[in-house]
């Protein structure tokens, strides 16, 4: 008597017939699927090929949650973005050595008091620099809008800025609808602003 | 060749080829995965165990070849899995970012959201960066960890950083500029370039001080590399080194010179403070599916259970019996 395992045709028609066909249709089934599903896993989102990183600048974190980090104001106290929750916040990061940051402020200036009787707060950040030199700033352009003083410049890291100065509109909910590098006109500003000052309007 | 000599050549395959697929799992970085020798390696593994499980289904390597068919549909969807990881995923990339932003990761379907760091944080080097998906999960990717995001691995590793401030002659602080750099307002230099001096690779760096018209490069000194420098008082210590020029290109007086992590120079008008450590980049790198690596190891543990599983001596007695009933 042979042991089964030990070959032999008559073995294999018994096993055969003892393996239940099932089974074996099932796992080349299971298999095929298998390798099907591990393959069509790589084309899915735009195959090998697809991008992995996005492009730059602000305008790609419209949507977003706007980061707020707590910094000093012109006045010494500590002061962040997140403070001005439920107002629409037009954010402009600028230095005094930037000169189209010097010839923006002014219009900055003619938004802040057209609109903040709308709820719009005008928030300049200034980035990297000593208190005295964006005080000294602030005092010759007889700016009224609040100022921030970001000396670690996350602000500008956090935004994306490619140059200065960047601006970025937040809504109410603290979320940034749009990103802008470069100087504005005070129309651009105005566009930028009003239809979010009309949408939190309505909401309210 | 024999029966068993064919199922010990698809064995030897198919471990082999497993093991090669596992590898990926442990060492994900290494370069050779994505490589066509390791595809035909790992092919040729596949098609030796296909072979071996169509000649055994005809019978040819008897009733243990007929069930060894299940562990070899295993092997296979594992070395599948290999190959398609190796040659369709992503090559392994490194993400360098500045402190306090995000990178979007679209092969991981998630976002990489580097920490914010001031000198403190960089000269520690334990940053860690957080992985949020659009679902809203999130995990940590600190030193010496590695996660793994379906087909992808990744890990970080530790890049020299250098966190810099500026100030002008009367001391005030003035902003930083990284007009090539991976992010423009960063005062963290991560030197992403390299430059031989007197034959030490050097990671390098520039930026700016718009303020006062400087245009600066930075050579970053380690541990080690520091050691050729000790006539500059280095101690041993981490430092920089900074060239300042000016907006025209023109190296200023007194303008080259070192400073040592947690110290303070003039140098070409400008003084720096500088703290000097790491800050770490994302790796990521391509893994083989987990879950054909879980029906894979569940076809081939269950196959082989099934083929060699101990059978009672009534059972062969019956097998044997109805197999040869002239010999009963």
């Amino acid at each position: 008597m042979r042991p089964i395992g030990a070959g032999g045709s008559g073995n294999v028609c018994e096993l055969k017939r003892s393996m239940p066909r099932q089974i074996g249709l099932l796992a080349a089934l299971l298999a095929v699927v298998a390798i099907a599903y591990t393959f069509k896993g790589y084309f899915g989102a735009g195959g090998p090929a697809a991008s992995r990183l996005g492009g730059g600048g602000p305008a790609i974190l419209a949507g977003a949650p706007a980061q707020s980090y707590p910094v000093k104001s012109l006045d010494g106290a500590t002061d962040a973005l997140d403070r001005y929750r439920g107002h629409v916040v037009f954010v402009n990061l600028w230095a005094t050595w930037c000169a189209p940051c010097r010839s923006e402020t002014p219009d900055l200036e003619r938004l802040y008091t057209a609109e903040r009787s709308k709820g719009l707060v005008v928030l300049g950040i200034d980035q990297g620099e000593s208190p005295g030199a964006a005080r000294d700033f602030a005092r010759e352009m007889h700016l009224d809008y609040p100022i921030l003083l970001d000396e670690a410049q996350q602000y500008g890291r956090a935004y994306a800025a490619v140059g200065l100065p960047t601006s970025l509109v937040v809504d109410p909910s603290g979320h940034i609808v749009r990103g802008i590098d470069g100087q504005l006109t005070l129309a651009e500003m105005h566009d930028a602003v009003d239809s979010v000052l009309q949408s939190a309007r309505t909401v309210r | 060749m024999s029966d068993y000599g064919n199922r010990a050549l698809a064995g030897v395959a198919a471990f082999g080829g497993i093991a090669l697929v596992l590898a990926q799992d442990a060492v994900p970085t290494w370069a050779g995965f994505h490589t066509w020798q390791y595809a035909a390696t790992v092919a040729l593994a596949i098609v030796t165990v296909a072979a071996y499980a169509l000649s055994a289904r005809r019978g040819a390597d008897g009733p243990l070849g007929i069930r060894l068919g299940i562990a070899a549909a295993g092997a296979i969807v594992t070395m599948s899995a290999g190959i398609a990881s190796g040659l369709l995923g992503p090559d392994t990339e490194t993400v360098t970012r500045a402190p306090g932003t995000v990178a979007p990761l679209p092969d991981v379907g998630a976002a990489g959201f580097f920490p914010a760091a001031d000198a403190a944080a960089i000269a520690r080097g334990d940053a860690a960066i957080v992985i949020r998906r659009r679902d809203g999960s999130a995990v940590e990717v600190g030193p010496g960890t590695r996660r793994f995001f379906g087909t992808v691995a990744l890990e970080t590793a530790p890049q020299p950083a250098a966190y810099v401030e500026a100030r002008d002659p009367r001391g005030d602080r003035v902003t930083i500029t990284q007009p090539t750099g991976v992010a423009f307002l960063s005062p963290v230099l991560l030197f992403a370039e390299r430059v031989t001096i007197a034959g030490h690779a050097l990671p390098s760096d520039t930026f700016a001080t718009p303020a006062l018209h400087r245009q600066i490069k930075a050579f970053y000194f380690s541990k080690e590399s520091a050691t050729v420098a000790q006539s500059h008082g280095l101690g041993g210590r981490e430092a920089v080194l900074f060239a300042v020029d000016d907006d025209a290109g023109r190296l200023q007086p007194g303008g080259i010179g070192f400073v040592p992590s947690g110290g303070e120079a003039t140098i070409g008008g400008v003084r720096f403070r500088v703290s000097v450590g790491t800050y770490p980049a994302l790796v990521i790198s391509a893994v083989p599916d987990p879950l054909a690596l879980l029906v894979g190891g569940v076809l081939l543990a269950g196959g082989l259970a099934f083929a060699f599983r101990r059978r009672s001596p009534q059972a062969n007695k019956r097998a044997a019996d109805r197999a040869s009933p002239e010999l009963t």
